[in-house]
């Protein structure tokens, strides 16, 4: 019944209900935790978006937002009986204004076709999750992405300036507005990062930056995590702002070698750092950091002769998290977040964690911003290791938690860490972000079951309403 | 009740002319939530006091009972300089915060006006804001947690100690101008910058509106980088000044290019002491009053915006001058009411010409006796029924600050 109202909205061609194909849209990134949905819609257009809701919303049904499928928390993980709304189809760049410095865009964009649209004017869009070429900006609002560049430039919140929503009545909202400081409360602050949970948007304003003039790189070389940590907090404490300095340890390493062919050293840490700027300053700033990265104990620092070469540098750090698959049958990509200063000791004892665990761990990760990405290795060929691996995730986020960071920097809570959320967070602490939400969709219809450790009602308001004496008295007005 | 008891409320606690009855002084979070949770079973309505520099924005309360004074939660809780955070209570000042971050050559990379009595609190309630924005932005884009003691008493936790962090929905952000109608913005967590080696400052004197955005554009076109850009005076004559900061180096490349770009435009740009006075002139301006409102449209509409808004509010207002900052399309005009009785319609006026821009007009400032009064907010925003919404799921009884922000909220 449901699928036939969807196919009318939609279009036969764009509603989904063979059991073989619905199996592809079973997980995201997440890809050991599957659910197959009800039915899949594609819609083309806000008003097909409005449509889909009002027919889930008549069935009952719970509705699951997709963007690229790329998330690896799980965010766009289907529950039993839902409808899965993917966006791939509104996929179109919409306007661009570059006097402004603005740009109009449907969620199915991916990330960096922004970019594209706007590179040849000298322009990009800043936020850059090392999926970029396939994740769509609905999925980055959604999940708050950041990317290597964030700890300069900030996360997608700091680059969205109004989203179009549709809510759970069919509802359309403009939240946000062209200019800054729109008239009201901030709702465009819980939207990015709402995992999906508010409502479906459906266009998306970003804001655009001119591309710095300069970019200078570099590599350097340490025989430990310990003199590359040293060397991040040098250049942090020298008052240095990189655009991005990324880690990776021995065993990713030798797994971006492999997946790149490229002549690295073998040994146990790698720094990758970006400063840019105005010309004079960029140079300046990476002399600086050069220094710094010696006086820490650096082995060696190359200074990429072109761009090709500086593009094979970052490919080497991109592909990290998939090269990992050469040198392990499988493995789980962490997110956690530590204080800058804790980065030595929390690698040491993840070490001690995995060893213990019988596991190996790889390291790669936005030393800047202490976000950290352990890439837990297994092979699910072995009983147990799975769990094992699981498990070892868990105790890294836990032991983030207690170096006072976070469960997660860049790849959101989704239905992975639900549970971990308990960590952070007080019951009181998630009934003020459930308000937010029934705010939003106080049938719950969106994404459910993800963020929360346990379910969640909205019920009628908190707390009875009681007239006020003055509005009895007929002084005051409730609204 | 924990702390020091209530004293009765007087002249200089009022908001909005609005006297509470009582006023609290919390000296902690604990007693903070217990004042809370005894004015929810009183039922008592309630509005949060920092430094009073913002408190013209908004409308009156419809009623008060008690004001509750963030001036003795004034400890700096957590400050980890080599992770580039701090922790600090709602009434530890702006001054009070940067001089313990100085010491340890960072700064919070916020500069509103009234730094010695702004308050950490009211700077979120009210999203104050500097010239230091065109590079590092809003408080929105610095703040990273915060403790709120919810309208019935209960202690909450957003967002967290470090810089990256997506767990959980961004209650903490959501207070961000929301002038304490949400929640009590007890502890305020925050980002810090290092400060820089060096400053300095380029003014080109004089521009018209339309000449201060054919600058910034053309220094945006060279990649120059300015940590603050502000277009200072009359409307029609307006002083462009950009200040450069970091490195040694860095500072002195972009001053210098800074000079050329202007002095090729035929302007007549200034480099060193001189330039450097302009930024005590826009601190002036922008404690100027008792009319000040706050404007916002898209950049590039500049030259529009100083036509159809900014010129003819400052026609009705003596002493007026103008801050506006062109790379962000934000401002404020300023002055002393000359025609008070055509005031609120020039207002109105002003924001139907904004609306073209896609811009709105705030009032941030007002004397008591004006009349007709402008009108705070303008009209409602396209979201307001989901604004409705989360009030009525944060302060369901209306009790704090009520009517005070959009709508009647």
């Amino acid at each position: 019944m449901l699928a036939e109202r969807i196919a009318e909205i939609v279009g036969r061609d764009h509603c989904i209900t063979d059991a073989a194909e619905l199996e592809t849209y079973s997980c995201d990134g997440l890809t050991h935790r599957r659910v197959r949905p009800a039915v899949v819609a594609l819609p083309a257009t806000t008003e097909e978006v409005a449509a889909v809701v009002l027919a889930a919303r008549e069935a009952g049904v719970p509705i699951v937002p997709r963007g690229s499928g790329t998330g690896l928390s799980g965010g766009a993980l289907p529950v039993e009986g839902c409808v899965l709304v993917g966006l791939s189809r509104m996929n179109r760049i919409l306007e661009v204004d570059l006097e402004n410095g603005r740009a109009r865009v449907q969620p199915g964009v991916t990330n960096l076709s922004v970019t594209a649209a706007v590179a040849a004017s000298g322009w990009y869009y800043a936020p850059d999750p090392s999926s970029q070429s396939v994740c769509s900006i609905g999925g980055n609002v959604a999940e708050n992405s950041g990317g290597a560049h964030c700890l300069k430039y900030g996360f997608t919140v700091n680059h969205v300036l109004s989203a179009r929503v549709v809510l759970d009545g069919g509802e359309v909202v403009e939240i946000g507005g062209p200019s800054l400081d729109p008239v009201g409360y901030d709702l465009l602050a819980p939207l990015v990062g709402s995992e999906g949970m508010f409502g479906i948007v459906t266009e998306v304003t970003l804001r655009l930056l001119r591309k710095p003039e300069a970019t200078r790189t570099f590599l350097a070389v340490f025989p430990s995590t310990t003199e590359a940590g040293n060397a991040v907090s040098g250049i942090i404490g020298a008052g240095i702002l990189p655009a991005a300095i990324e880690m990776m340890d021995a065993l990713a390493i030798q797994a971006a070698k492999a997946a790149t062919g490229l002549a690295w050293p073998d040994e146990g840490a790698i720094l990758l750092m970006d400063a840019d700027g105005p010309a004079a300053e960029a140079e300046d700033t990476a002399a600086r950091a050069v220094e710094i990265a010696r006086a820490a104990g650096a082995t060696l620092v190359r200074l990429p002769a072109d761009d090709a070469e500086r593009d094979l540098m970052w490919k080497g750090r991109k592909c990290a998290f998939a090269a990992v698959g050469r040198i392990s049958p499988s493995y789980l990509v962490e997110d956690g977040v530590i204080p800058r200063s804790e980065i030595a000791r929390v690698l040491a004892e993840i070490a001690a964690m995995a060893g213990a665990a019988g596991l190996r761990v790889a390291n790669v990760f936005h030393a800047g911003d202490g976000n950290l990405h352990p890439l837990v290795l297994y092979d699910e060929r072995i009983p147990g290791q799975l769990q094992a691996a699981e498990k070892l995730g868990a105790d890294i986020l836990a032991l983030c938690v207690r170096c006072g960071g976070s469960i997660t920097g860049e790849h959101g809570v989704g239905n992975e860490k639900a549970q971990a959320m308990s960590l952070m967070f007080s019951a009181d602490d998630l009934d003020a972000m459930s308000a937010v939400r029934c705010a939003f969709d106080p049938a719950l219809r969106f994404n459910p079951g993800k963020v929360f450790p346990t379910p969640r009602l909205c019920g009628e308001t908190p707390g009875p309403y009681r007239p006020h004496p003055a509005e009895l008295a007929g002084q005051a007005e409730r609204w | 009740m924990a702390g020091e008891a209530a004293r009765p409320g007087e002249a200089g606690d009022a908001i909005g002319g609005v006297i509470p009855r009582a006023v609290h002084a919390p000296a902690s979070v604990a007693e903070a939530a217990e004042v809370l949770r005894s004015a929810a079973a009183a039922r008592q309505r309630l509005a949060f006091l920092g430094g009073g520099t913002d408190l013209g924005t908004g409308a009156a309360p419809a009623a008060l009972d008690a004001v509750v004074r963030t001036a003795r939660l004034a400890r700096i809780v957590e400050y980890a300089p080599s992770d580039q955070i701090v922790v600090a209570e709602a009434g530890v000042t702006l001054a009070a915060l940067q001089a313990a971050l100085g010491r340890e050559r960072q700064r919070l990379a916020l500069d509103p006006p009234w730094p010695e009595r702004a308050t950490l609190g009211g700077v979120v309630a009210a999203n104050a804001y500097g010239a230091l924005r065109t590079r590092y932005g809003s408080v929105r884009d610095l703040l990273i947690g915060a403790t709120l003691v919810r309208a019935e008493g209960t202690v909450v936790k957003s967002g967290g100690k470090v810089v990256k962090n997506v767990a959980g929905f961004d209650v903490a952000r959501l207070m961000v101008g929301s002038l304490g109608t949400l929640a009590m913005v007890a502890v305020a967590n925050f980002r810090v910058h290092p400060l820089p080696e060096v400053v300095e400052t380029v003014v080109v004197p004089g521009l018209a509106p339309g000449a201060v955005w054919g600058l910034v554009r053309a220094l945006r076109g060279a990649r120059l980088e300015p940590a603050a850009t502000a277009a200072l005076g009359a409307v029609a004559r307006l002083d462009l000044g950009v200040r450069f900061e970091g490195f040694e180096k860095g500072v002195r490349d972009q001053a210098a290019r800074a000079v050329e770009i202007a002095a090729a435009a035929g302007h007549d740009p200034v480099r060193g002491e001189a330039a450097a006075a302009f930024w005590g002139r826009h601190d002036a301006r922008r404690r100027a009053g008792p009319v000040r409102l706050r404007v916002q449209a898209v950049p590039a509409a500049l030259e529009a915006v100083a036509r159809a808004a900014l010129a003819p509010l400052e026609a009705l207002l003596a002493d007026a001058g103008v801050v506006w900052y062109p790379a962000l399309g934000t401002g404020f005009v300023s002055g002393a009411p000359a025609a008070p009785a055509e005031l609120a319609g020039a207002v109105a006026g002003a924001r139907r010409a904004l609306a073209a821009a896609g811009g709105t007009l705030t009032v941030a400032a007002a004397p008591a006796d004006l009349a007709p009064a402008p009108d705070p907010w303008g009209p409602q925003p396209p979201a307001f029924a989901l604004m409705r919404a989360l009030k009525e799921r944060f302060d369901p009884e209306r009790r704090l600050a009520p009517g005070r922000f959009v709508g009647g909220l």
